[in-house]
């Protein structure tokens, strides 16, 4: 729960024929993740076909569902075997006939549409044209010096056809705009209708199918619209029918291509990571848990009897920073765990901070927002919004819980101080005990923060950093010195002397290290270690000050519900318990999400920058379901 | 903002490349090629010469790696950035996802595999706004168009369909890309040139009159496209060469009576050239001497940003001849020759 299970690299050789198999036994046993191969003598990648083969097939089945809607649930029996490289390009080969079928269907379907918006549009023109009283059939007839084109082109692009036209002697009229489209008329030289056939295509004109009665009488459009409606609407029966004889054809064997597409989903994740192979050899490579090697060794023996190699080692010192990290935390403990994987995703071997970070949280969310009334207000609202938040609402309980809990520590109800007695202390009567105890806090965390930094250095192998650095053991010493000094000054401790020395002693090994850690000339390293030795003492310092905010806000609690209160008490009855509702509710809303927020900002800027570099790797299993997989 | 963004731009201008240092990396050793590219500032070329020992080799190409040094830097750059300037600067990294449209509509039309395709786009990082594997996995030209329609650059796109539709031919794509984007580009520039003036002004015209006069020379005398088809595809323009200029330059026949055609500045600008590379280079050069006279004048940072920006892709284009020589094995004259940069000065 502290710290990521030990892992091992394991390399496991098998006959290339049986890749996708073993990927499968992988997927199933759970927890292998996958990691580039690093056997050099290995030099093809004999998984790339089958990736390439799997991500078309899942790319058209996944059309092919959006179109003959989901095939109910997928059941994967226990003794299915992953589909070959040859049966997944053969399954491939039959999903892209059966969507090209479909999309020659879906785009008969999408030119229907359209040329039904376009006839809507030409019904509007077509009636101002009525009404312009125009004889269509001088204007349309052939003419050998003459040509007349009626036509739409989208708006946007009319000035500059319009532009270009006159340079070949055209002229273009505008007589109607529907939606995003312009009707016109464009009239020429018939001479020069070569060089406008290309500049009209590009400009997406589109001519308009005028009927001959139209050249004739205009109402007669009236007839021919009514039968290309019939036409278009025959033809979209036509595509409807033959949709559905597709999905009756294709429907029961896309059940069968997403169960095949399952089973060979983890030899195609494991393919991004990176197969090798030689001959009729192939080689996956990543990580398992060290405990869980025996129940590997039985998986690989019940399905390759012998016929596979493992190579299993501890990671490599150099190695540390690319092996993933998998730690398992208890139900409790996993609503919390979104919170610190924002910030990052601890390193194999680092200590993880979802436990103390759970306890400080909360600890710092109650201490700041101490109120019986608004704690239960929280939790109730946790409560109500369970099955929105899901497990996210747990961290509302405790929070809430733990407020509460602060709230009969400070005697505080919906902001009244006087309904019950505080058990342990008011805060609005004893601020400066207050502002102690938060800077006490602040003091205690930084300790262990330092504490944290030093294990993880010295597990990684930075002993010198560890031990002599200003977040090491050094810098330890410099800080509780430098507390101790500064405890004395203020008269709690009688520890002047041996603090100062510790303080003292602390501070030049820091300096030490850092002057040996700088590369560079004489007056350079002079500069950094002087500038560095300060600043550590400075981001101590001011990260204790920090922990004065937690004081602060529990103090600002009950000042804001003073100010509540104030407002009230000069206002009517009506007015009075208005004024308490509306502005318990913006304690709530407003001075919880703040507190929430500082809780965390403390927890992430003051505690995980100090030993927490977050640039893990997570570790994520071959599964047979598409969650969490990377593909 | 200005303060950061302007010190940002003055830093990364040091690393701007001087014609002795491109001269110099012709003769570089190969084990000293990736120290002189890091010192540069060049990292994300670097890697190719390097590899860290056990990690796998880098799979992407010399061409994307520029680009993504380049994404890189333009993202830094706008960071403190908002509004049109941020806006601007992001629609100015959007020239590589739409050659990115470009690659996969070819590749539709060759039947070209998925993956094969995949490996060959560039990855946008963070200015990337396409799903690529989805659009990989289309299986026409059609599904592919109607696909992009749907997405952020379904204007562009709605209008290069259309223009495919009706004619079917692949150079109406791209043309209707290319001038899709350079609208939009203008389009987004236009707040700024108000709001900015003259620095900013001048650096889109340089840009935006060399795309004119270099896209109608080809269209013109390459093509052989009628009058009114080049002056359809060329983009709305109201710096050197206006609309009504470029009318006038679309119908004539021939080069030379284009180039004598041109306002007298151009002209100037490009006495003594023959050729369409030349015009290119020549203008180019231009660009590049007004992108440094901004990048060094006490400039808006918007327009020192874009000017930086402009300079650092020249650059890059020129170490990327230098380093595809190498490659190939050329003899460093020979390099040196293809490479002809002149100098970019500010007069």
């Amino acid at each position: 729960m502290l710290r990521a299970d030990p892992l091992l690299r394991i390399e496991l050789l098998m006959l290339a024929s049986e890749a996708q198999d073993a990927a499968l036994a992988l997927a199933r046993f759970g927890v292998f993740n996958p990691a580039p191969c690093a056997l050099e003598a290995l030099e093809e990648s004999p998984a790339v076909a089958y990736r390439e083969a799997w991500l078309e097939a899942q790319a058209r089945l996944s059309k092919l569902l959006e179109q003959c809607g989901d095939t109910g649930p997928l059941n994967i029996p226990a003794e299915a075997e992953a589909p070959a490289l040859a049966d997944l390009e053969e399954l491939n080969a039959w999903l892209k006939q059966a969507w090209t079928a479909c999309l020659a269907c879906h785009e008969s379907e999408v030119q229907i549409a359209e040329a039904r918006s376009h006839l809507d549009a030409l019904e509007v023109t077509l009636a101002r044209l009525e009404r312009l009283n125009v004889d269509l059939a001088h204007l349309l007839h052939p003419d050998s010096l003459l040509a007349v084109n009626i036509g739409n082109l989208p708006v946007e692009g009319l000035k500059r056809v319009t532009e270009a036209l006159a340079m070949t002697g055209h002229l273009v009229s505008r007589f109607d705009q529907v939606e995003g489209q312009v009707f016109a008329v464009i009239a020429g030289p018939r001479a020069r209708q070569d060089e406008v056939r290309g500049l009209l295509a590009q400009a997406g004109w589109r001519e308009l199918p005028v009927p001959d009665e139209l050249r004739t009488h205009p109402q007669a459009a009236r007839s021919w619209m009514e039968h290309e409606r019939t036409r278009l609407n025959t033809q979209s029966g036509a595509a409807c029918q033959i949709m559905d004889g597709l999905r009756d054809r294709f429907g029961p064997r896309l059940h069968e291509a997403r169960l095949r597409l399952a089973l060979a989903r983890p030899l195609a994740e494991a393919a991004l990571a990176g197969i090798r192979g030689r001959g009729g050899l192939a080689a996956l490579s990543g990580w398992v848990p060290k405990r869980q090697m025996d129940g590997l060794r039985i998986t690989l023996n019940a399905h390759f009897h012998g016929r596979y190699w493992l190579d299993m080692r501890e990671p490599s010192a150099d190695e540390v920073a690319d092996v993933p990290s998998l730690v398992r935390y208890p139900g409790w403990l996993a609503p919390f765990v979104p919170l610190v994987k924002s910030y990052g995703i601890p390193r194999y071997g680092e200590f993880d901070p979802a436990l103390p970070f759970a306890f400080t949280y909360l600890l710092l969310f109650g201490a700041m927002f101490g109120d019986i009334g608004h704690g239960a207000v929280i939790l109730l609202l946790s409560a109500a919004l369970y099955r929105r938040l899901g497990r996210m609402a747990w961290v509302g309980f405790a929070a809430g819980a733990v407020s509460m809990l602060f709230g009969l520590f400070y005697g505080s109800v919906f902001g009244y101080e006087d309904i019950i007695e505080p058990v342990w202390l008011s805060p609005l009567h004893d601020p400066i005990r207050v502002l102690i105890i938060a800077v006490g806090f602040g003091v205690g965390f930084i300790v262990f923060t330092l504490l944290v930094n030093t294990l993880n250095k010295w597990v990684s192998g930075r002993i010198g950093e560890a031990l002599f650095d200003s977040t090491g053991l050094a810098g330890l010493a410099f800080y509780l010195g430098a507390v101790g000094l500064l405890a004395s000054l203020a008269g709690v401790v009688d520890l002047a002397q041996p603090a100062g020395m510790l303080a003292a002693l602390g501070m030049a090994v820091v300096a030490a290290f850092k002057w040996f850690e700088a590369k560079a000339g004489l007056g350079e390293r002079i500069l950094v270690t002087l500038i560095e030795s300060l600043e550590t003492a400075i981001n101590l310092f001011s990260n204790t000050l920090s922990f004065m905010r937690v004081a602060a806000f529990s103090l600002n609690h009950v000042a804001l519900a003073l100010a509540i209160f104030t407002l009230a008490n000069g206002l009517g009855a009506a007015g009075h318990w208005f004024t308490l509702v509306l502005g318990n509710i913006v304690i709530i809303v407003l001075e919880g999400g703040i507190v929430a927020i500082q809780a965390l900002r403390l927890m992430y800027y003051e505690g995980f920058s100090r030993f927490f570099s977050g640039d893990g790797t997570e570790f994520v299993p071959l599964r047979l379901s598409s969650q969490q997989a990377k593909v | 903002m200005s303060a950061y963004l302007n010190t940002r731009v003055s830093l990364y201008s040091g690393r701007l490349w001087q014609d002795e240092a491109l001269d110099a990396l012709v003769g570089v050793p190969d084990e000293a090629m990736a120290d002189t590219l890091t010192r540069s500032g060049l990292p994300q070329l670097a890697a190719a010469y390097a590899p860290e020992p056990g990690r796998q080799q880098d799979p992407r190409s010399l061409e994307q790696r520029i680009i993504a040094q380049i994404l890189d830097e333009t993202r830094v750059l706008i960071r403190p950035l908002s509004g049109a300037a941020r806006s601007f600067l992001t629609f100015w990294t959007a020239r590589f996802e739409i050659s990115n449209v470009k690659t996969l509509l070819r590749s539709k039309m060759t039947g070209e595999r998925p993956a094969a395709v995949l490996a060959r786009l560039t990855p946008m990082g963070a200015f990337g706004r396409l799903d690529n594997q989805d659009l990989a996995h289309a299986e026409n030209v059609g599904e592919l168009l109607r696909r992009l329609e749907a997405g952020p650059y379904a204007g562009i796109v709605r209008h290069a369909r259309r223009a495919f539709e009706q004619s079917r031919d692949p150079f109406s794509l791209d043309a209707a890309l290319d001038h899709g984007y350079y609208e939009g580009l203008i389009l987004r520039a236009q707040p700024l040139e108000d709001s900015v003036g003259a620095p900013f002004r001048s650096l889109m015209a340089s840009l935006i009159d060399r795309i004119n006069l270099v896209w109608l020379l080809r269209y013109r005398f390459n093509y052989r496209l009628p009058p009114a088809q080049v002056y359809y595809l060329l983009v709305g323009s109201r710096y050197s060469l206006p609309s009504s200029r470029l009318q006038e330059l679309a119908a004539l026949d021939s080069l030379e009576a284009v180039l004598a055609a041109l306002p007298s500045a151009l002209q100037i600008q490009l006495f003594g050239v023959t050729d369409i590379p030349g015009v290119f280079a020549r203008m180019e050069r231009a660009a590049a001497g007004q992108a440094l006279r901004v990048l060094r004048a006490s400039a808006p940072d918007i327009a020192r940003a874009f000017a930086y920006l402009i300079l650092r892709e020249r650059d890059l284009r020129a170490v990327r001849a230098v380093l595809r020589g190498r490659h190939l094995g050329l003899a460093p004259a020979d390099i040196r020759q293809a490479l002809q940069r002149a100098p970019a000065e500010v007069s």
